[in-house]
């Protein structure tokens, strides 16, 4: 049966991918990511792989539609009329596909018990996790321990990410702005249901968020989730009281501390195993007990990851917001 | 049971991005959008029930806190390139 859910939503996905494809209306296209970003995290849960599945939504039903949005309101919202050759392009793509889809013909049925994501590490990390780590969420234990280097290397880019579009979009900030028309920074403040929602629900938002950055051991989130979801309660802060506000509340400077101040975190975790005599991100010499240290040292690195994710997704709103008002 | 209230689910999920995706107007599309966020959370409620891991429901809850944001950016978009149109148009006839 889960196999019919799965090809019922891989359809409606292609549905809107092809939509999306199809609408010139730039803003449709923001529409219809957004149910492409819902299906694809339905379809993650149906695979129960719920922590990808809430990372989907976290990212996906807050964040990235304000950010198409805040894109979207830099350009226009139709799209030009392609000038390359149409037939070259489609020959090129049809041939990828062809080699894409020749290639899955040597892949394990799905769900087969002998594909190798099934018989090579995953059984040790299924073995091992109670006794290094003791922590019931092995996807967290996978994430920050066993694959720790990957997770800071993952860091490290949404670092470097964060940093690229501020190099992009930020310009030369102050300068340059007109001042605002009267009543066009206010924000939806001035509507009633907007206001009382949003106000009753942020603090809620921001206690959910953490919720998923501590329990991220024990049940599905961890530090990426847990980020979003916090930068989504400020986001909507913004967009009720004017985006000014909001930086009032945190400025920038404190936004680029959080990015650098996370990835440091995590990297001095490592540091920190090294100096105690151990490998770098090798938790167990944190504390007396090696699996207290391991579970230490993955709280630490969670919040590390929690602080670079808002920092990262709020300078990027919010280099959006400026380069829109300087326009 | 919860296999009847899982299809339905995706039935009106299906009927939703129908609207999505024919429109006619903006405002249908909005709508949809808001309106297949809201089956989404029905269906990852559900499906958590229907797999007995009812812990996973948080994801639910996830999407019920903050799907609504976007909707809200939308409107904020709306509401401000309306006010820069009319700024443009008062600093073109001066």
């Amino acid at each position: 049966m889960t196999v019919v859910f799965g090809i019922f939503l891989l359809t409606l996905l292609l549905i809107t991918a092809v939509a999306i494809v199809r609408t010139k209306n730039l803003f449709v296209a923001v529409m219809l990511m957004g149910i492409a970003s819902l299906l694809i995290a339905a379809n993650f849960f149906l695979l129960d792989a719920a922590d990808v599945a809430l990372t989907e939504a976290a990212v996906g039903a807050g964040i990235s539609t304000v950010l198409f949005l805040g894109t979207l309101a830099l350009t226009t919202e139709r799209e030009r009329a392609p000038t390359s050759r149409k037939i070259l392009s489609f020959a090129v793509v049809s041939a990828a596909a062809l080699v894409v889809i020749y290639a899955t013909f040597d892949k394990p049925r799905f769900g087969s018990p002998d594909a190798p994501t099934q018989t090579h590490v995953a059984p040790w990390y299924l073995d091992k996790t109670r006794e290094f780590i003791d922590i019931p969420n092995v996807v967290t234990a996978v994430l920050g321990s066993f694959r720790g280097y990957d997770t800071l290397g993952e860091v490290f880019v949404v670092f470097a990410a964060g940093i690229g579009v501020l190099f992009l979009l930020a310009g030369a900030p102050g300068g340059g702005k007109r001042p605002a028309p009267p009543g066009s920074d206010v924000g939806l403040s001035r509507h009633l249901i907007p206001r009382v929602v949003g106000r009753l629900l942020i603090p809620f938002i921001l206690l959910f968020g953490l919720y998923v950055q501590f329990h991220g051991e024990y049940g599905p989130g961890g530090g990426f989730q847990a980020g979003a979801i916090v930068a989504a309660a400020i986001v909507l802060y913004a967009l009720l009281e004017g985006e000014e506000k909001a930086l009032q509340v945190i400025p920038r400077r404190v936004l680029l501390g959080l990015s650098a101040g996370g990835a440091i975190l995590y990297g001095g975790v490592g540091v920190a195993g090294m100096l105690l005599g151990g490998n770098f991100l090798d938790y167990s010499v944190l504390a007396d007990d090696p699996v207290k240290g391991q579970q230490t040292g993955i709280l630490l690195i969670e919040a590390g990851v929690g602080l670079t994710v808002t920092g990262v997704l709020l300078s990027i709103f919010h280099a959006f917001a400026a380069r829109g008002r300087q326009a | 049971m919860y296999y009847v209230v899982t299809l339905a689910t995706l039935v009106t999920m299906a009927l939703a991005l129908a609207r999505a995706v024919m429109g006619p107007t903006v405002y249908d599309r909005v709508l949809a959008v808001n309106m297949f966020g809201t089956k989404t959370v029905l269906l990852v409620s559900v499906i958590a029930f229907l797999f007995g891991r009812p812990d996973f429901i948080d994801l639910a809850l996830a999407y019920a806190l903050i799907n609504f944001i976007g909707v809200f950016a939308v409107l904020e978009f709306f509401r401000t390139r309306a006010v820069r149109r009319e700024a443009d148009e008062g600093a073109g006839r001066r």
